[in-house]
């Protein structure tokens, strides 16, 4: 299990340059998630770790040796595929000892090992059918379980829970994380999707454009991001951005737009005063507000249509011209048409500047 | 769905499948009747089905090959089954040949990227375009005086490779390009070589496309005539060839020359058969999420 470093590692195709340099360090036995929207490079990231993509500049270290120029094979490494790339000529056993059987590895050994992996998967009644007899959810596992019995120091995963239904999707995904608990190895997992980042991460990289927007653990991504790009990424519903102006009024600041003025909490306005600008975007979590309006300061919004989700209903509400999602419990039902005082916690409160989208 | 009924169809219908059917195997049976006549009953005006069945043409054309000697057959004249064994080797052989170097060519006009690719590639065609006829002159010319390879199987395998591998090529082109560039990857991180890559996941994936190439090589090689004629000398003629040089202005052996035939057309049935079985279609089915 090596330490993995990326120092200044650049991705063009011709004179397209798809990753701009970049340094990145992933800690011994973590578990690191690269997410972002499709196209910010998380994929290319990854491909260029297996081997699969050369760099254009910069290099990979394990520990302390270089590996851009070895072949995949000679990097210690398993992947898990999208698409979950099985032999389709080759049994389940035969796909999952692919890797072994070119090592030349012993028969008994062989034979230990796929059937070590089949059964914590559950896949060991599959070991003589072909890909094409088994169901996506059957495939996904032979794919996991191929990269399983390579026993390799590092494991990647590229989107491999995407092509899954949403609900075989949650069960692989508690599954990996409990995987994740008992195998002591590097992981690395690529995905679009905030949720699977936030499950199965000790520690996520959010990528847009092709830059590291920010790293962290779930937690610290959640409550202090350092843009709006995070902050709209991370949680789910995701923030609702307004636009507004800070004043200072009655010996306080406070922010104040289209339909709307929030008194800022101390801690946050006194960061306000060291900066210059005075149009900021306010973010608030669709959770921040809550219709017990004695916990916060009041916001008028009009609520345009209530989502039933079950035990808890997103709002869509207005507030101006702006889209504002309000998380509530479903006991105590909104109407929808009407205007209604929410309140807001204003210690969650998060103040961005309108032109960078850097929070202050 | 036992109960399966047709309609009744306009007897001209039927009238038109029998004439159709006449005229395909109308031949075939007519050569078949006649390699089992005696020259008298071949050559008699009275000619009709009904005769007296023999095997003495086949006994004839396949004299070095008897495990006894056949009464009538006073001089065995090696040539006919001479013909049969350079047209095997010469087909296998060359077929074999095409397969191997048209597979990796193909492979690497499809995955590798390097210069003058797209050019090499439609310039396999370009060779497809011309003629066997136009390539005679200067096939012969080179392989007499250049080469020294004229009347030996070689220069005939040689040259039946050159006229295959286009085709070939192109066939395989578009079988490789279906095999998803996911499974090479996932070869290569579980430790595959690029041989091993194109050995181990793409030729087996691509064994439909093989065969079909195989069944057209064969064929073409078998039956191939032009080329063989002017290239071949007495002792590596194929039967094509033969055939035609055993009909000489003295005697035309009829009954011999209709067994021969027969005989010509029985590999080809085999190969095709047997590599017919291995187009399958759906082999890469469950390898991607499609």
């Amino acid at each position: 299990m090596p330490k993995i470093t990326f120092d200044q590692v650049a991705k063009s195709y011709g004179s397209v340059e798809v990753l701009p340099p970049f340094d990145l360090a992933l800690d011994d036995g973590e578990f690191t998630v690269l997410v972002g929207p499709s196209g910010c490079g998380k994929s290319t990231t990854l491909r260029m770790l297996a081997g699969l993509e050369t760099l254009s500049g910069g290099e990979i270290f394990f520990d302390e040796k270089p590996i851009s120029k070895l072949e995949p094979k000679d990097r210690d490494l398993a992947m898990v595929f999208q698409d979950y790339a099985l032999y389709p000529h080759m049994t389940i056993a035969k796909n999952m000892s692919f890797a072994l059987r070119l090592a030349r590895a012993p028969k008994s050994e062989i034979e230990e090992k796929v059937r070590r992996v089949a059964e914590m998967l559950n896949i060991a009644p599959l070991l003589d059918r072909k890909p094409a007899e088994l169901s996506g959810g059957q495939r996904q596992r032979v794919a996991m379980g191929r990269a399983l019995v390579r026993d390799a120091g590092t494991f990647l995963f590229d989107e491999p829970l995407s092509n899954l239904d949403a609900k075989l999707r949650g069960k692989m995904r508690a599954e990996l994380a409990e995987m994740r608990d008992t195998i002591d190895k590097n992981m690395v997992y690529v995905t679009h999707d905030q949720v699977e980042a936030m499950t199965l991460g000790d520690r996520i990289v959010v990528m847009s454009d092709g830059l590291i927007q920010q790293q962290g653990t779930p937690e610290e991504l959640f409550k202090s991001p350092v843009n709006k790009f995070v902050a709209g990424f991370i949680g789910s519903p995701s923030m609702n951005f307004i636009d507004g102006e800070l004043v200072d009024d009655d010996g306080k600041t406070w922010v104040h737009g289209d339909g709307f003025k929030l008194p800022l909490d101390l801690d946050i306005s006194a960061r306000m005063n060291d900066v210059q600008t005075r149009a900021v975007t306010v973010g608030l979590r669709p959770s921040s507000l809550t219709t017990d309006i004695s916990r916060g300061a009041p916001i008028e919004l009009k609520v345009v249509v209530s989502e039933y989700l079950g035990a808890q209903s997103v709002l869509v509400t207005r507030c101006g011209g702006a889209d504002v999602l309000v998380e509530t419990q479903s006991t105590s039902p909104v109407r929808a048409g009407s205007v209604q005082t929410f309140g807001v916690l204003t210690n969650e409160i998060m103040i961005f500047d309108k032109a960078s989208g850097l929070r202050l | 769905m036992s109960d399966k009924t047709y309609d009744k169809q306009n007897p001209a219908f039927y009238a038109l499948l029998v004439a159709l059917v006449v005229m395909a195997v109308g031949p075939i049976a007519m050569m078949l009747m006649t390699s089992f006549k005696l020259n008298v009953d071949i050559m008699s005006d009275t000619s009709s089905l009904i005769f007296m069945p023999t095997l003495r043409n086949y006994e004839t054309a396949l004299c070095d090959f008897l495990w006894y000697e056949a009464a009538h057959v006073d001089y065995c004249d090696k040539t006919f089954g001479r013909a049969l064994v350079n047209s095997l080797i010469i087909s296998l052989v060359s077929t074999v040949l095409t397969l191997v170097i048209g597979c990796m060519a193909a492979y690497a006009l499809v995955r590798f990227r390097f210069m003058g690719r797209d050019t090499v590639s439609l310039s396999t065609l370009a060779m497809r375009m011309v003629p066997p006829a136009v390539l005679l002159v200067p096939v012969f010319g080179i392989w007499t005086f250049q080469f020294q390879i004229d009347g030996t199987r070689a220069g005939i395998i040689l040259v039946y490779v050159a006229m295959n591998l286009p085709f070939v090529i192109w066939i395989l082109q578009s079988f490789i390009v279906q095999v998803p560039i996911q499974l090479e990857e996932a070869a290569r991180m579980d430790g595959a070589g690029p041989f091993q890559v194109f050995f181990l996941v793409v030729l087996p994936l691509i064994k439909p496309g093989l065969a079909a190439a195989a069944i057209f090589t064969f064929r073409v090689a078998w039956n191939e005539f032009l080329l063989a004629n002017a290239l071949a000398d007495r002792n590596s003629r194929t039967v094509p060839v033969t055939i035609v040089n055993s009909m000489t202005e003295f005697d035309i052996d009829w009954g011999v020359i209709m067994a021969t035939g027969m005989l010509l057309a029985i590999p080809p049935i085999i190969f095709t058969f047997v590599a017919s079985r291995q187009i399958i279609t759906g082999m890469t089915a469950g390898a991607v999420k499609g």
